[in-house]
C-alpha cells in the first residue's frame, strides 16, 4: 500500500532537517515511484525541510556544520528528484549572483547564504570565492541578473564593495538590479554609506532582503 | 586638549599596569589592549608581505607599534594558520595582505597520517615568530607585555583541512577530527613551550570556535577539552602567566563552554554584549575588549571615544577585570589617531585613582 503524499512530503522536510542524507534519498525515490509532482516534492518537502533548518539556524539552535549537512541532505535529494520536472512547470526564477569580493577567501558565510537564496527561488550564479571586481558586472550582464550579492569578512576588501557598484553604474545597469552586501564587517550603516540597496546579518535574513528587494511574495 | 588635561598622568609602566591585573591590585586606570598585528608594519612603513617573513622586521614594527602608541599589549602575530602552515599547509602570500591558506594539507581523510608535530626551529615560519619575540622581548620587554599568538586546536585543525570538507568531518568523521585535534593539541602545547623559553605571553585565537560558526555542543566536544589542556599546561608551566584565549565574531553561544575551559583573560569581539560577557565571566574570567574593529577603520576620533566610553560603562568594576581594547585585529590602515583615541578613553573612562 503506497504512503500518502502528505507523509511522503514530510519525511522529505524531516530528513532534510534531521540531516540523514539516506533517508532523504529514500524518500525522494519513493516520491518519484508513487507518482508525485517533482516540483510538488521538492517545495513543499525538501524545501520546507532546509527553511526550517534556516530557522534553527535563525535561534542558535543550528550552526554552520548542521546547516551544510542539511543542505548535503537537500541536493542528494534534488539530484533524484530534478530530472522528473515537467519542463513546463519550470518557473522563471530570479537571476542572482553571488561572490566573495577579490582578496578575500572566506566563503563560509556566502555559501550558506547561496544555499538558502536558491532554496528560495533564486536562480543562482556563485563566482567563488576572490573574485575580481569586473567578473561580478560582467556575469550580471550576462545572466541579466536581478541581484548581486557581495560577501566580505576582511576590512581590508569592503572598500571593493563600493567599487563594485561604481562599475555597475560606469556599465549603466545600476538600476537595472539590486545590490545586497554582507559579511562579518558590513553594516547597514556601512551598506547605505556605499549605496547598496540591500544588507543582512546572516544567511536566513539574507533572503528575506534578497525577497524585498526583488519584490516577491513571501509563501510562508 | 581639554580633555588632556583633567586626566592624570600615567604613574605605571605599561607592564606594571598589567601586573596589577596578575596579582590581584587595583592599576592607577585600565590596561588597554588595542590587538595591533599585521598593522605594526605600517608603523615601520613596510609592506605588510615583508613584515610577515622577516623576524628582524617583524620584531622591530612591533616595538615601532609600542613606541608610537603605549600599547599595553604587543602581540607577535601575522595569520590563524603559522601553525599549519608548519604542519604542512601551504599559504599564499602577498606584498599588502596577510597570508592565506592556499593548499590545505588534508585532501583526504587519510592525510591524516602525514601531519607531524613541527620542528620549531625550522618548520614554516615558526623561527619568524620565535625570533621576533625574542628581539621584542629584549628591547620591550621590561616596560610592556610581549605575547606571541597563535591558533588553537580547532582551528588549526581546520587549516590543515579544506574547510567545506571539516564542517562536515565534524558530523561525519568525528574520530578522525579527534585524532587531527589531538597532533594540534600536542603541537600547541610544544609552541606555548617554545614561547614561555622566551620568556613572551602565550595567546591562544580560536575563531574557529566562534558561535557564528559552530554550536555550543560541538564546542564541547571538540574546542573545550584540548582547550582545557593547553590552559592546563599554561598554569603549570607559565611561572604565574594568565591563560589568554580571544575568540572572534559571536562568542556568546559558546561561553558556557568555554568556561569550562578554564581561560582566565577572554578577548571578545564587537558582535557580543561586553555587559552581558560580565554576568559569565564573574570573578573567574577577566574580559578584553570589545571595540568594532571597522569603526577604527572608517570612524572618527568621537566615534571612537563614544563606543569605549560605553563600553567602559559597561565593563568597569567587572569583578574578574577588565581590559578596553579592539573587538579584533587593528585593519591595517586604521588611522594612529584612532588607535591614540582608544587608548585616550582607556586613561579617561578607566580611572581606579579618582
Amino acid at each position: 500500500m503506497p504512503r500518502l503524499r502528505e507523509e511522503i512530503l514530510n519525511d522529505l522536510a524531516d530528513n532534510v532537517l534531521n540531516m540523514r542524507e539516506d533517508l532523504a534519498v529514500k524518500a525522494a525515490k519513493e516520491a518519484v515511484e508513487a507518482g508525485i509532482d517533482a516540483l510538488d516534492a521538492i517545495n513543499n518537502g525538501l524545501v520546507v525541510g532546509m527553511n526550517q533548518a534556516g530557522e534553527l539556524y535563525d535561534q542558535e539552535e543550528y550552526f554552520v556544520p548542521e546547516l551544510v549537512i542539511c543542505s548535503d541532505a537537500l541536493y542528494l535529494g534534488l539530484d533524484i528528484l530534478k530530472p522528473h520536472i515537467k519542463a513546463e512547470e519550470s518557473e522563471k526564477e530570479i537571476s542572482c549572483v553571488i561572490g566573495v569580493i577579490e582578496g578575500d577567501t572566506h566563503d563560509i558565510g556566502k555559501n550558506l547564504v547561496k544555499i538558502m537564496l536558491d532554496v528560495s527561488g533564486f536562480e543562482i550564479h556563485d563566482l567563488g570565492r576572490n573574485v575580481p571586481l569586473a567578473d561580478f558586472v560582467e556575469k550580471a550582464k550576462e545572466v541579466k541578473a536581478s541581484l548581486i550579492c557581495l560577501s566580505t569578512l576582511m576590512t581590508t576588501t569592503m572598500d571593493s564593495m563600493a567599487t563594485v557598484i561604481e562599475m555597475l553604474k560606469e556599465e549603466g545597469i545600476r538600476d537595472q538590479l539590486k545590490v545586497m552586501v554582507g559579511g562579518g564587517p558590513i553594516s547597514q550603516a556601512f551598506a547605505d554609506s556605499i549605496g547598496a540597496d540591500g544588507y543582512a546579518s546572516n544567511a536566513s535574513q539574507a533572503v528575506t532582503v534578497a525577497k524585498n528587494l526583488c519584490n516577491v511574495l513571501t509563501t510562508a | 586638549m581639554n580633555d588632556m588635561m583633567n586626566i592624570p598622568e600615567d604613574n605605571q609602566t605599561s607592564l606594571e599596569r598589567v601586573l596589577c591585573y596578575l596579582q590581584g591590585k587595583t592599576p592607577q586606570r585600565i590596561a588597554c589592549f588595542p590587538l595591533i598585528l599585521n598593522h605594526a608594519a605600517r608603523v615601520l612603513g613596510i609592506p605588510i608581505g615583508e613584515y610577515n617573513r622577516n623576524p628582524e622586521l617583524m620584531g622591530k614594527a612591533h616595538i615601532a607599534a609600542y613606541r608610537r602608541y603605549g600599547n599595553d599589549l604587543v602581540l607577535i602575530f601575522s595569520t590563524t594558520s603559522t601553525l599549519a602552515e608548519a604542519m604542512g599547509t601551504k599559504l599564499a602570500f602577498f606584498d599588502e595582505d596577510a597570508p592565506q591558506i592556499d593548499v590545505p594539507l588534508i585532501q583526504e581523510l587519510d592525510d591524516i597520517k602525514k601531519v607531524i608535530i613541527p620542528d620549531f626551529s625550522r618548520d614554516g615560519r615558526l623561527p619568524c615568530y620565535l625570533e621576533a619575540t625574542e628581539m621584542a622581548v629584549q628591547e620591550i620587554g621590561a616596560e610592556t607585555c610581549v605575547s606571541t599568538v597563535f591558533a588553537g586546536p580547532l582551528t588549526t585543525a581546520a587549516a590543515l583541512r579544506p574547510i567545506e570538507l571539516f564542517v562536515r568531518d565534524l558530523h561525519r568523521n568525528k574520530e578522525r577530527v579527534h585524532e587531527l585535534l589531538e597532533i594540534c593539541t600536542q603541537s600547541g602545547i610544544m609552541f606555548i613551550d617554545e614561547i614561555l623559553k622566551r620568556n613572551s605571553l602565550p595567546i591562544i585565537v580560536e575563531p574557529i570556535g566562534t558561535g557564528s560558526l559552530i554550536s555550543p555542543r560541538h564546542f564541547r566536544e571538540f574546542v573545550t577539552p584540548y582547550l582545557k589542556r593547553m590552559a592546563d599546561h599554561i598554569h603549570a608551566h607559565g611561572s604565574g602567566m594568565p591563560a589568554v584565549l580571544h575568540i572572534c565574531g559571536n562568542s556568546r553561544p559558546n561561553w558556557k563552554p568555554m568556561l569550562e575551559a578554564d581561560w582566565n583573560i577572554w578577548s571578545i569581539d564587537s558582535p557580543v554584549d561586553i555587559g552581558e560577557a560580565r554576568e559569565i565571566a564573574g570573578s573567574h574570567v577577566c574580559l578584553v575588549g570589545n571595540l568594532t574593529t571597522t569603526n577604527l577603520l572608517k570612524g572618527t576620533s568621537a566615534q571612537i571615544d563614544e563606543e569605549a566610553r560605553v563600553i567602559c560603562e559597561k565593563a568597569m568594576g567587572s569583578p574578574g577585570g577588565f581590559i578596553l581594547g579592539s573587538g579584533c585585529e587593528v585593519p591595517f590602515d586604521t588611522p594612529p589617531e584612532n588607535i591614540d583615541a582608544l587608548i585616550l578613553a582607556a586613561r579617561k573612562y578607566g580611572r581606579f585613582d579618582q
